[in-house]
């Protein structure tokens, strides 16, 4: 840049008098900033959405939960509405029925060929095998007939695939998205309740977790010395016995239901989260910050909540997320033992436990509950991880 | 050492302690009585079984007559409704080694496993094979083991017929653990995942520190450096998450057993809680306690012995 000077010999043909000043009548200040401040949940939002993994996880948990919700409404049928005629009925959905899938049939193994009138077992009338001349009992329902080729005591086996909805005697337009189960209750309905109850479970008891563990933490992190001492052997008592025994006793004396599942989970849960709050004060109680606030007067109950707390927020969502999917895993596993939710009241623990009973047979009853708690699980676990990369970035990856 | 030992050994038996006598008051404090179910029976017979089972004394007095029994004779009891007559030490004691060998087994297979695919990823770090491993991780270590058993045991088993879909019992040697192949892969994929996962951060941290530039500088090559070096540093962190990992493999047996009728010591809980038979609970839950905590010394010894650099007994800063 060349500046303008009057005794220079290149500016000595210049006429000074018509030279101005360029921002001769703009008043001079400070400029905003360009763009937005970015606070600390901005800066973690921006980073959550650029991970696309936990993203999508984000969106099945949201779509898990209005299906939660709603999804019981969306037939019907009652979640406790028994009928003994169409029990064990096959998945059938409109749509999806006329390309072959969920179309309401089923393969019965190890029928005899041939009707036989004293027992009453058997499809075709007669050796023409046409399907015009079955049984009463398979009349217009039959789609399909394989020999075996076996023989058992004198009689050709077969199997049959059979429109299952026709032979207990249903209309083609009745649906059962999910099939029944073998009380004849609709499994759509009952697997949204039960994901409801899962969740209600896994929330609140997380919730409960994090607050316990919160003031708990936050107490022996804070205080320290003997206090510390104190509360810290308490937890140190408790996380001693195994989980599966305390969460079994717990359960054993307060009897099944959802109160008791929720506190089985609480009883030691909260340790974990008592301890990282604990660490996260011992970590921050010293810095000049707080000596500054307390110099001002501030007192324990602000200084905890108002000035050190807010800086384990990110590990506390973190946790809790964590927290989430392991509070739906035990709640299952204590179905599987038994001690789950009381009928007639369901959980997926408690469908998956009952569909396992009859897998060989029925496998439809447990692979629509397995997606779904597997589909949460990865999902909150993904969310997690999303989370805590998000909140600290510094984790990433381990 | 040998007296932090005797230390350790010392608080787990006061633990012990604790949770047998917790264990004990809980389940007889339990609502509703043992033989509400035994309709045609007269109330003399009922006194008579109670009084047989000591059941008819104050809680704090069956305490004792208990611990004696066990302390004098190893007689934990009979129990009440299971095996009637039958004593809960020759019960569990048929049960105890499938349960043992079903868990060892299961840990035995996903350690290597684990240290095989963590090294694999951290090597390949942010290739499609670190992906592929990362998706895996993320599947096995989310879905419960009983939704893996499920589906083992319908296609492996039943669809495809290559393993037994329930434990014969009564086998022995190699029928056995072919019969018990799938509960133990069931239960060993959330183990590898874990394994994998701590394995490939902690291996990613180490390959890039100055020493293992040290070891490539000198003319090591990559596989020499990270065998050598870089896993030997890495795989202490993994001992201290052994003793998480064992119980729960633990913990999932009880599911994965009932799911292939494995006679062992999950099955026998399951039945005697909803039977209702106080001293095979109480059995049950001390052996899951003894084993959660003989397991968690064992660890804190070994992470002494392989790390000089943890001292065994020092004292917190």
């Amino acid at each position: 840049m060349k500046i303008f000077t009057p005794d220079a010999p290149e500016y000595q043909s210049v006429d000074t008098s018509k030279l101005v000043l360029v921002q001769m009548d703009e008043t001079i200040s400070d400029t905003k900033f360009e763009g937005k401040p970015i606070g600390f949940f901005k800066d973690a939002a921006i980073r959550f959405c650029r991970n696309k993994g936990s993203l999508i996880a984000f969106f099945v948990i949201l779509v898990m939960i209005i299906l939660a919700i709603f999804g019981p409404n969306f037939n019907d049928y009652g979640y406790n509405e028994q009928n003994g005629d169409i029990k064990d009925l096959p998945p059938k959905v409109p749509g999806l029925c006329k390309i072959g899938i969920m179309d309401g049939t089923r393969w019965m193994e190890g029928r005899q060929l041939y009707y036989d009138p004293n027992t009453g077992a058997g499809i075709y009338l007669d050796e023409t095998k046409s399907l015009d001349r079955v049984s009463e009992k398979y009349a217009g329902c039959i789609l399909k007939v394989e020999e075996t080729g076996e023989v058992i005591a004198g009689k050709e086996m077969c199997r049959v695939k059979i429109d299952y909805y026709k032979y207990v005697g249903l209309d083609d337009d009745t649906y059962f998205w999910f099939g029944t189960d073998y009380l004849g209750r609709d499994l759509w309905t009952r697997l949204w309740r039960g994901a409801r109850i899962s969740l209600i479970i896994a929330f609140v008891s997380t919730f409960a977790n994090v607050a316990i563990g919160l003031v708990y933490g936050a107490i022996a992190g804070y205080y320290g010395g003997w206090v510390d001492m104190v509360l810290m052997r308490i937890t140190e008592i408790i996380a001693a016995i195994p989980q599966i025994v305390i969460v079994t006793l717990f359960m054993l004396y307060f009897g099944a239901g959802l109160t008791s599942i929720i506190f089985a989970l609480l009883i030691q849960n909260w340790i974990g989260t008592a301890r990282m709050i604990r660490t996260q004060f011992y970590r921050y109680k010293g810095y000049e910050y707080v000596l500054a606030a307390r110099t001002l007067g501030v007192k324990d109950f602000a200084l905890i909540f108002k000035h050190i707390l807010p800086n384990s927020i990110g590990p506390i969502i973190t946790r809790a997320m964590i927290a989430i999917p392991s509070a739906i895993f035990t709640e299952s596993f204590l179905a599987y033992l038994g001690l789950g939710v009381q009928a007639p009241d369901t959980s997926m623990g408690i469908l998956l436990s009952d569909g396992q009973k009859s897998l060989m047979q029925y496998p439809y009853k447990v692979w629509c509950p397995a997606i779904v708690i597997s589909l949460l699980m990865i999902a909150f676990n993904m969310l997690a991880n999303g989370l805590r990369d998000a909140f600290d970035p510094t984790q990433r990856g381990v | 050492m040998l007296k932090y030992i005797g230390e350790r050994l010392l608080a787990m038996f006061i633990t012990l302690a604790i949770i047998l006598t917790l264990v004990f008051c809980m389940i007889r404090m339990m609502p509703g009585g043992i033989y509400d179910e035994l309709e045609d029976i007269t109330q003399e017979q009922l006194d008579a079984l109670y009084a047989k089972h000591n059941l008819d004394k104050p809680i704090l007095v069956q305490f004792g007559i208990f611990i004696k029994n066990v302390v004098t004779d190893w007689d934990w009891g009979y129990s009440l409704k299971l095996q009637p007559n039958q004593t809960v030490w020759g019960i569990l004691g048929d049960k105890i080694p499938i349960t043992i060998y079903e868990n060892i087994f299961s840990l035995m297979i996903s350690i290597p496993l684990g240290i095989g695919f963590g090294i694999l990823a951290a090597i390949k770090k942010n290739t499609w094979i670190d992906h592929v491993i990362s998706v895996m991780v993320v599947i096995c270590i989310s879905v419960p083991s009983f939704v893996f058993a499920s589906l083992l045991q319908y296609f492996i088993g039943f669809k495809l017929g290559l393993f037994p879909i329930v434990y014969e019992p009564g086998s022995t040697g190699f029928a056995m653990f072919y019969s018990m192949t799938l509960p133990i892969v069931a239960l060993a994929l959330n183990p590898i995942a874990t394994i994998t996962r701590y394995l490939r951060a902690e291996l990613a941290e180490t390959i890039n520190s100055d020493f293992m530039l040290l070891a490539r500088t000198k003319g090591l090559t990559e596989a020499q450096a990270t065998v050598r070096h870089g896993i030997r540093n890495s795989i202490l962190p993994i001992l201290s998450t052994l003793v998480a990992l064992f119980t729960n493999i633990m913990s999932g047996s009880l599911v994965i057993e009932s799911i292939f009728s494995i006679p062992g010591m999950g099955g026998l809980m399951i039945k005697s809680i909803n039977a209702i038979d106080y001293n095979v609970t109480q059995a049950t839950l001390v052996f899951y306690s003894l084993i959660s905590l003989g397991s968690i010394l064992l660890c804190d010894l070994l992470y002494g012995v392989v790390d000089p650099r943890v001292r065994v007994g020092g004292k917190k800063e």
